[in-house]
């Protein structure tokens, strides 16, 4: 990839700017070759160009955290944070702005456990394969929440709400105490941590005062350099309660099923609700089921189900804990879902001391990290890639089934496979879709900008917003929130300009643009 | 298929090479890199048990002693190195944060058997 220069700055500038950070990290830590710069592009992008770097600091300790932050400020250097750069679908490794230099923490790999609490404090650079296998040498008794790409950093994951399969899969829920290095170089810590040498740092999320630590949560407004991350101890026994449900209008009964036992509590897990493409992208790609352009037929459709045994939509639930607790909860569980339909519910049984169920699909629920769901992208054979759209809905089974009918039609429209599931949180749905294409296919590569524009404008008009997007569509998105004239965005530049006034840290990122750089706002 | 890295990979032969709780990094700098321990650690995720690419090398070309590159006898080193800066397919580029040339240079002689 051609060299991409930071906006404003010249080679010469830039190459200062490269020679100080190696002054602070070790040159051979500042990796700027062509080849260095093309690492750090968004493999799965739709124009791997548009988000290229200019080079890549890789730090190793918080010290030269804080010292490649002063240089930044003194050069005038975008940085662009990245814990391990597996965010795939929202960006990976790939800065927003052009030509910024990334900051990798890759190398920052440190794991401090608290055995009676049940809490790793982890650096960035921790992956979730990392901590599961730090968990496993040290026989540790607990279970990690991991993601459907568990590739990526533990830290980095929870600070762009990812979630997991277990009751601790609100990563974000379960931060607690930061460690943060502010665009100044200065170092802070969040909650009780800002009392030096605080036993409750990890404990107590507050401290005194106002609470900071989702101010540095999808934001550009420090690196985090340590977070504590509360893990579920590992539970007597688990129960599984799987059904599959055959006809896509199933989808609003099963919602208002569900939702209601998560806000009661019933359920302490957020089970998502997947259609028929989840497992078959994954399994199979798409020319052994049809050869043509436009979207899936219906008897296309059937023949995936028949094959694989699954519903228009599947569903599972998991419980945690202890044995007598599990059975009691899964007996209303299942009542409730037999009141509403004679398909089979599945119940499996799990207890300590039993090894665990060896399909693929049962690892996450038990906590084993797992990349085999991102084999979807390559569905359409080619070079794959893929787009995550997300808005959050109201848990009830109409607001869900609106939303799949006006989504699937949009699909269908654009003549893309329908990849949706339904996320159940405690009041409300994140309704995750993916959009899955083919880089070595320039006709409908020409279709995916319009398609996921058109998906966004469509939750906007219902006034639904996005928990979560791609670098491409951050302008897009922050500005659907529009409550007072973007009263928000207004409020987080202010912020912005006060925390970062030479705008050095990563501009653009959810929309929220330093004054030197606002005018390059999409 | 077995999935579970506690039963069959890193945690046991780790423990031995590196230690608990050491930065691998940090501890491989010292001594020469040990390719089959780093394969494990840094590419064991997608090209072991139930990896994302073991699925998808092993339906292509529907030939599943595809999948485990361990077990395959026709990788150079060069195309291993190639393909872990340049990605491949569904496979990302990897920056040598994440894996230096030193310790590529040891995972494609072990996948290679010393092929160059």
């Amino acid at each position: 990839m051609k060299l991409a220069l930071p906006p404003g700055l010249s080679a010469a500038q830039l190459d200062r700017a490269l020679r100080d950070f190696g002054r602070a990290v070790g040159d051979e830590w500042v990796l700027a070759t062509d080849l260095d710069r093309d690492t750090y592009l968004d493999h799965f992008a739709v124009d791997e160009s548009t988000h290229a770097s200019s080079a890549a600091v890789a730090p190793l300790t918080v010290e030269q955290v804080q010292e490649v932050l002063r240089i930044a400020n003194r050069h005038k250097v975008p940085l662009w944070p990245i814990s391990r750069g597996k965010n795939f679908g929202y960006g990976g490794a790939a800065p927003l702005l052009k030509g910024s230099v990334v900051l990798d923490l890759s190398r920052m790999k440190k794991i401090d456990f608290d055995e009676e609490n049940g809490v790793a404090v982890v650096e960035p650079g921790v992956g979730f394969y990392d901590l599961y296998d730090y968990i496993q040498q040290n026989k540790l008794p607990y279970w990690t929440s991991v993601p459907g790409n568990s590739w990526g950093s533990v830290l980095g994951n929870a600070l762009d709400r990812g979630v997991g399969y277990t009751t601790y899969g609100q990563h974000t829920e379960k931060l607690c105490g930061l460690e943060v290095v502010l665009p100044s170089g200065e170092l802070m810590r969040t909650g009780m941590g800002a009392m030096s040498g605080s036993p409750t740092w990890n404990l107590y999320r507050y401290g005194f005062g106002p609470s900071w630590e989702q101010m540095f949560v999808q934001s550009n407004y420090g690196v985090v350099t340590k977070a504590g991350v509360w893990l579920m101890p590992a539970p007597e026994s688990m129960l599984g309660i799987d059904l599959e449900l055959p006809n896509a209008d199933d989808l609003g009964w099963a919602v208002d099923v569900v939702a209601a036992q998560r806000r009661d509590g019933l359920l302490q897990q957020s089970p998502s609700i997947g259609s028929w493409l989840r497992g078959a992208a994954v399994l199979t790609t798409r020319k052994e089921w049809y050869d043509k352009p436009d979207a899936l037929p219906d008897d296309v459709i059937a023949a995936i189900r028949e094959r694989f045994g699954i519903g228009w939509w599947s569903i599972s639930l998991r419980l945690y804990g202890y044995e007598g607790v599990n059975e009691a909860q899964a007996a209303v569980i299942q009542k409730q879902f037999e009141k509403q339909t004679s398909q089979p519910i599945r119940i499996s049984r799990w207890k300590q001391g039993e090894p665990l169920n060896p399909a693929p699909g049962q690892a996450a629920f038990a906590g084993v990290p797992i990349t085999f769901p991102l084999a979807n992208a390559a569905w359409h054979g080619g070079r794959g890639g893929h787009l995550g759209y997300s808005p959050v809905l109201p848990a009830t089974g109409q607001a869900a089934m609106e939303q799949f009918r006006r989504t699937y039609d949009r699909y269908r429209e654009f003549g893309m496979d329908y990849h949706g599931s339904f996320a159940m949180g405690e009041r409300s749905i994140v309704n995750v879709n993916q959009v899955l294409f083919n880089k070595d296919d320039p006709e409908m590569m020409s279709r995916v900008n319009g398609f996921f524009r058109a998906l966004v404008n469509d939750a906007t008009e219902k006034r639904y917003g996005e928990y979560r997007t791609h670098i491409d569509y951050m302008d897009m998105v922050a500005a659907t929130y529009d409550f007072n004239n973007g009263a928000l965005l207004r409020a987080n530049e202010a912020v912005k300009d006060a925390i970062d006034p030479n705008g050095i840290l990563a501009p653009g990122k959810s929309g929220i643009w330093p004054k030197r750089y606002r005018h390059l706002r999409a | 298929m077995k999935y579970l890295r506690s039963q069959l990979l890193r945690p046991a032969m780790l423990g031995l090479l590196f230690g608990v709780g050491l930065a691998p990094g940090e501890s491989l700098a010292a001594g020469s890199p040990d390719g089959k321990a780093l394969y494990t650690e840094r590419c064991g995720m997608c090209h072991q048990t139930i990896g994302m690419a073991v699925g998808i090398l092993s339906r292509r070309p529907a030939d599943a002693s595809m999948g485990l590159l361990e077990e395959r006898a026709d990788l150079s080193a060069i195309f291993v190195r190639t393909v872990v800066r340049s990605g491949i397919a569904n496979m990302p580029r990897m920056p040598r944060a994440e894996i230096s040339d030193a310790e590529l240079a040891a995972v494609a002689t072990y996948l290679s058997r010393g092929k160059p």
